[in-house]
């Protein structure tokens, strides 16, 4: 029920501001941070109801809508889909409340805004195949508009680049999902069921082919090199709030999607190609990090550094999907990567918001045009030095217990993989370093001598979003709890 | 409880960062010296009280501990014993009277946090929350480093000093996860019980990190961006936390390294060419900072042969002798520098205008050239002596190192102090900065206490070690090295001849052997390699995908012309040839009987012919 409410409340919300004409600009962004905000709520509520002790699936509903093709309402969490769901939720809030120009249109911005809050939140919450199938797919139309109508520099391609390359993708991944379905005798979109049931497991060509569509599909969301080109153009043309969703929320579908998917259900055939993914994984993280280093302009800089961040992600899920090493490795490195999604979503988050504040000030994106801005806006700047050095790993920081764990446990199982991967944990820092070098130190330029600092609605987001980083990197038992309830029934559950 | 150790110091930064801008000079560095003061008392106490360890669960395979060691308990005590006088010249020397200002704030918090951070890291008892506290350090350090963040090159300097040790600190990842591989855990008890493959990539990565946190080669040229910070900060760095902390992390845990049959080979190696190389950059350098800074790895390298050749405790008592006189020589130095307007020797010569400052500093420069009766000359002695115990020339070479410290240091004390006929000062140093040389000075006066065999001996039993045997031929060739290292110095430094490298090679020598500049070079190739991946990238990755549109496109197209064409043409045809047919049937019909009769007759032969020709077959 607590689930439903979650999912619910910003759909409704959506739709009444899309339909009720007379609201103001500010009237409809109340609206759009009540909705986020009751979702949030929801979800927290369901958090502190969440018994990591008791079944894997949990506030669990079920109400039956095409019984004879096996779909099904269902919804319910695990710890990890849960943890992702409410960091979700926040950044949807904070990504509500930060000031951006909405163009005139600010009622259907909210509308757009809420409504891609309602479809993520299914992604996460979902139990049945179709569904996820259905708000995944329907998180790339609340993006396609979102880019499309208030981005800038060239907003119509870059939303039409990212919705049909991302649109190939889940088309692969409906095949793979009818393959699931078939697979299972009698035919259910229950998760819970092909979970169980395992129904591939035989191998071949077949359960090989559904696992390639899977994977593929998954990996242009996350997005793995080299499949990953439409993300840096799409967050370079979006709003602040907007890139902030799309890497803190949408990509985290990807990397959920390879948990709840081909980890869970597939279990044997993924063991088979799990090296193969580890690769990968590595060729993202360092990759990733070296195209993030070379660029001049902010945003895309921090969008590959996503990449590189989503490869921690994946590393860690092919590692817990390995048929080889200790169990007690594979859980760790699982949990890492789980923890890597939500603490991705904050800091990157973060991040884009700041670089949203930046745009409204400037209009530039390019690093070489800043420099000395730590004296002019030292909320600013302290905000976006904490961000930096969390995504850098600095412990203390969110980052390093995610990235720590997934380390730590990929040595234990493909030390191969694991000693390269360290690379990318230099790079980023020299990246970051060099990024708040050029933005805030040495001489200020004339042309930013009016410069102003943080407005209140800007740095009391920050302000969360950090006190949440900074949390889980002195406190982060409370969230390692739950993320390890769900990590332990996937690992060591077959 | 022994949390509080580091938690205390770094709560108060985070309040003195807070809340100290608008303090004025004199509170904000009451406070933060109060702060080290709660640290250095919080230590005490937990020595005298016996705290035992303590844990802080993140999870079940994740669990931070601290315990005390007798390391650990030398380095809870000199830290903030060091740092004490550092932080109150650094409120006197870089903040401006009156309001301290943000910056002020800032500096005198990350002082405070640093030595926390640093009392955690010598208290860890895992890897994990070692590695916590040695990337926290890197951090305070970069942030002080780039203290003066207004001028570019100051910033660049600071990251290039956090990603050469930053470049160490992934031994210390990877050392946590070879530990957890083969245990499971990631204390030093599950490190000790480590054997195998496992165990050398752990000692491998640790013997790593500390190399490049301690500057020893091949990471010293570090150690040089690192001058681009405040002198106060300097001073912290290399006497009593960034640098030290390799070699306590060494001297921590010695008896496990040293079940790896090629540690101590290793450590002897790198500490014994990290002495001489250090010695002979220093000896070419005109900067004063940067001569310091290459004194601070060649006497690092003296302490990780101690280390290598079995004597941690030794390296220990060279530690604090050493931190004592080198954070003194920083302070002078900065003295000196803003007296003469430069970091340059060559235009110093400042016997005359800081006649007292010259004095105190004699005290520690003295100490640095290893002068009887002076602590670290007995310090320095038993390396030579501990280094005898393996080989004798080793001995000799320790004690060559030895003629070389007392080089550089006179040659610094000479230029910096030598007196030339200039105007007395202008303007004399605070009371607060001469307060804190004097108090550093007197520390190394009292630790000549260590000649005396009672003193020495309560040393050893508290650390729970004996000292190497001494010889007394061994002491003399010592002497007679420092002796003439004193009068070469003294010779190098007479007046009219020029400070500056002479030659060429002498300038590579000065800048370690091309170190630098060699990395200089590293980082100019990994962006250069980063750009142009990211040309790549945008270019030929992206460029797949864009094929692949114009493929789609061009497909659009061709079906729009020809597949539309053929879609629409074969209908088309098909009615147009039933049209034709009709046509042709309609013809049929003429009305004319003998037409009718002839197609008959013609249908007839043909299903006859049709039939036998079925007969016949």
């Amino acid at each position: 029920m607590i689930l439903s409410i979650a999912l619910a409340v910003p759909l409704l919300g959506a739709l009444a501001l899309a339909g009720y004409p007379r609201w103001s600009a500010v009237q409809a962004r109340r609206i759009a941070v009540g909705a986020a905000g009751v979702s949030l709520a929801a979800l927290i509520v369901a958090w502190l109801g969440f018994d990591p002790r008791g079944a894997q699936f949990q506030h669990v509903v079920e109400l039956p809508w095409v019984p004879s093709l096996g779909v099904a309402y269902r919804l319910g969490v695990d710890g990890i889909a849960l943890a992702v769901a409410t960091m979700s939720a926040l950044l949807f809030t904070a990504a509500a409340i930060y000031p951006v120009d909405t163009r005139g249109e600010p009622r259907s911005y909210y509308a757009w805004l809420l409504f891609m809050q309602g479809v993520s939140l299914g992604v996460f919450l979902t139990l049945d195949l179709l569904l996820f199938y259905v708000f995944f797919d329907l998180s790339l139309v609340g993006m396609f508009f979102l880019i499309g109508r208030w981005g800038h520099g060239q907003p119509q391609l870059s939303a039409l680049k990212f919705f049909l390359y991302t649109f190939a993708g889940s088309l692969l991944l409906l095949l793979a999902i009818i393959g699931l379905y078939l697979s299972l005798e009698p035919h259910s979109f229950d998760m819970r069921v092909l979970i169980e049931q395992q129904p591939l497991a035989g191998g071949g060509l077949y359960a090989g082919l559904v696992f390639l569509a899977l994977m593929l599909g998954l990996a242009i969301k996350t997005p793995l090199v080299p499949l990953h080109t439409w993300l840096p153009q799409a967050h370079v043309d979006a709003p602040g709030p907007v890139s902030a969703i799309l890497a803190g929320v949408l990509l985290k579908m990807g990397v959920y999607g390879m948990i709840r998917l081909p980890l869970s259900m597939m279990a044997e055939t993924f063991a088979r190609y799990a090296p193969w993914v580890g690769a990968l994984a590595l060729l993202a993280i360092v990759y990733g990090a070296l195209v993030a280093l070379g660029q001049g302009n902010l945003k895309r800089r921090i969008a590959y550094t996503s990449v590189n961040h989503m490869g921690y992600g994946v590393l860690g899920i092919a590692v817990a999907a390995s048929a080889l090493g200790d169990p007690a490795a594979r859980q760790l490195a699982l949990t890492g990567a789980s923890l890597q999604m939500v603490v991705h979503g904050l800091i990157t988050g973060a991040l884009f918001l700041i670089s949203g504040s930046l745009w409204q000030r400037t209009g530039d994106y390019e690093l070489a045009h800043y420099g000395g801005l730590a004296h002019q806006a030292p909320l600013l700047t302290g905000f976006t030095v904490l961000a930096a050095f969390a995504s850098l790993g600095m412990p203390g920081l969110a980052g390093f217990v995610a990235e720590f764990q997934v380390f730590a446990g990929a040595f234990a199982v493909y030390p191969w993989l694991a000693v390269p991967a360290l690379a990318g944990i230099l790079i980023t820092a020299a990246l970051f370093l060099d990024m708040l070098r050029r933005l805030f130190f040495g001489h200020l330029p004339a042309s930013l001598a009016t410069f102003s600092d943080l407005a209140r609605a800007e740095w009391l987001v920050l302000g969360v979003l950090s006190l949440g980083i900074v949390t889980i990197g002195v406190y982060p038992s409370f969230v390692l709890t739950l993320l390890e309830s769900a990590s332990s029934a996937l690992v060591g559950g077959r | 409880m022994l949390w509080s150790l580091g938690g205390v110091p770094i709560g108060a930064a985070v309040l003195l960062y807070l809340g100290g801008a608008r303090l004025d000079r004199n509170a904000v560095t009451a406070a933060a010296a109060l702060a080290v003061t709660a640290a250095l008392g919080l230590a005490a106490l937990a020595l005298a009280g016996g705290w035992g360890a303590a844990s802080y669960r993140w999870s079940d395979a994740l669990v931070l501990t601290l315990a005390p060691s007798h390391a650990a308990a030398a380095f809870t005590l000199a830290v903030p014993l060091i740092a004490l006088p550092i932080a109150v010249y650094a409120g006197f020397h870089e903040l401006p009277p009156g309001a301290a200002g943000r910056s002020g704030a800032r500096l005198m918090a990350l002082i405070v946090a640093f030595v926390g951070a640093m009392q955690l890291l010598v208290l860890a008892d895992d890897l994990l929350t070692l590695l916590i506290a040695w990337e926290l350090i890197g951090a305070c350090s970069w942030a002080l480093i780039g203290y003066r963040w207004g001028e570019a090159e100051v910033t660049r300097e600071a990251l290039t000093a956090f990603l050469t040790t930053r470049c160490g600190d992934l031994g210390l990842y990877v050392a946590a996860a070879a530990v957890f591989a083969g245990s499971g855990g990631f204390s030093y008890a599950d490190l000790a019980a480590l054997d195998g493959p496992l165990l050398d990539v752990a000692v491998a990565g640790i013997v790593l990190a500390a190399a490049a946190k301690s500057a020893q080669l091949p990471f010293s040229a570090w150690l040089f961006a690192a001058m681009a910070g405040p002198v106060p900060v300097s001073a912290l760095l290399h006497a009593a936390t960034l640098v030290a902390a390799g070699l306590y992390l060494l001297v921590r845990l010695q008896p496990i390294l040293d079940g790896v049959a090629w540690f101590a080979p290793l450590v002897i190696a790198i500490g014994l060419a990290t002495a001489l190389a250090g010695a002979l950059t220093a000896i070419c350098q005109g900067h004063a900072k940067k001569l310091l800074a290459a004194s601070t790895s060649s006497q690092y390298g003296l302490m990780w042969l101690a280390v290598g050749v079995g004597f941690p405790a030794v390296a220990l008592v060279h530690f604090v002798a050493h931190a004592f006189m080198k954070a003194g020589l920083f302070l002078s130095a900065g003295l000196a520098a803003r007296e003469s307007g430069g970091h340059e020797l060559a235009g110093m010569r400042l016997g005359r205008r800081l006649p007292g400052v010259g004095a105190t500093t004699l005290v520690s420069s003295l100490a640095l050239a290893g002068m009887i009766p002076l602590g670290s000359a007995w310090s320095k002695e038993q390396i030579a002596s501990a280094a005898g115990q393996q080989a004798l020339w080793l001995a000799l070479t320790v004690a060559l190192a030895g003629g070389l410290s007392a080089l550089y240091a006179t040659r610094f004390q000479r230029l910096a102090y030598g007196r030339t006929d200039r105007l007395p000062a202008s303007t004399p140093p605070s009371r607060g900065e001469i307060a804190a040389l004097r108090s550093l000075a007197a520390g190394t006066l009292l630790l000549s206490v260590l000649w005396w065999p009672p003193a020495r001996q309560a040393v050893a039993g508290w650390l729970a070690t004996r000292w190497p045997p001494s010889h007394t031929w061994l002491l003399l060739v010592s002497l007679a090295l420092v002796l003439a290292g004193i009068g070469a110095g003294w010779w190098l430094t007479r007046p009219g001849r020029r400070v500056e490298p002479a030659s060429a090679g002498q300038a590579i020598v000065a800048e370690w052997f091309g170190l630098s500049a060699l990395l200089e070079r590293v980082a100019v190739a990994v962006a250069a390699l980063a750009r142009r991946l990211a040309r790549f990238d945008d270019a030929g990755v992206d460029a797949g995908l864009h094929a692949t549109a114009r493929v789609a496109d061009g497909l659009a197209r061709f079906n729009a012309r020809r597949g539309e064409a053929f879609a629409e043409g074969l209908p088309d045809s098909l009615s147009r040839l039933a049209d034709w047919g009709g046509a042709w049937a309609r013809r049929a019909q003429s009305g004319q009987t003998h037409h009718y009769y002839s197609t008959i007759v013609i249908g007839v032969v043909l299903i006859l012919s049709l039939l036998v020709i079925g007969v016949l077959l």
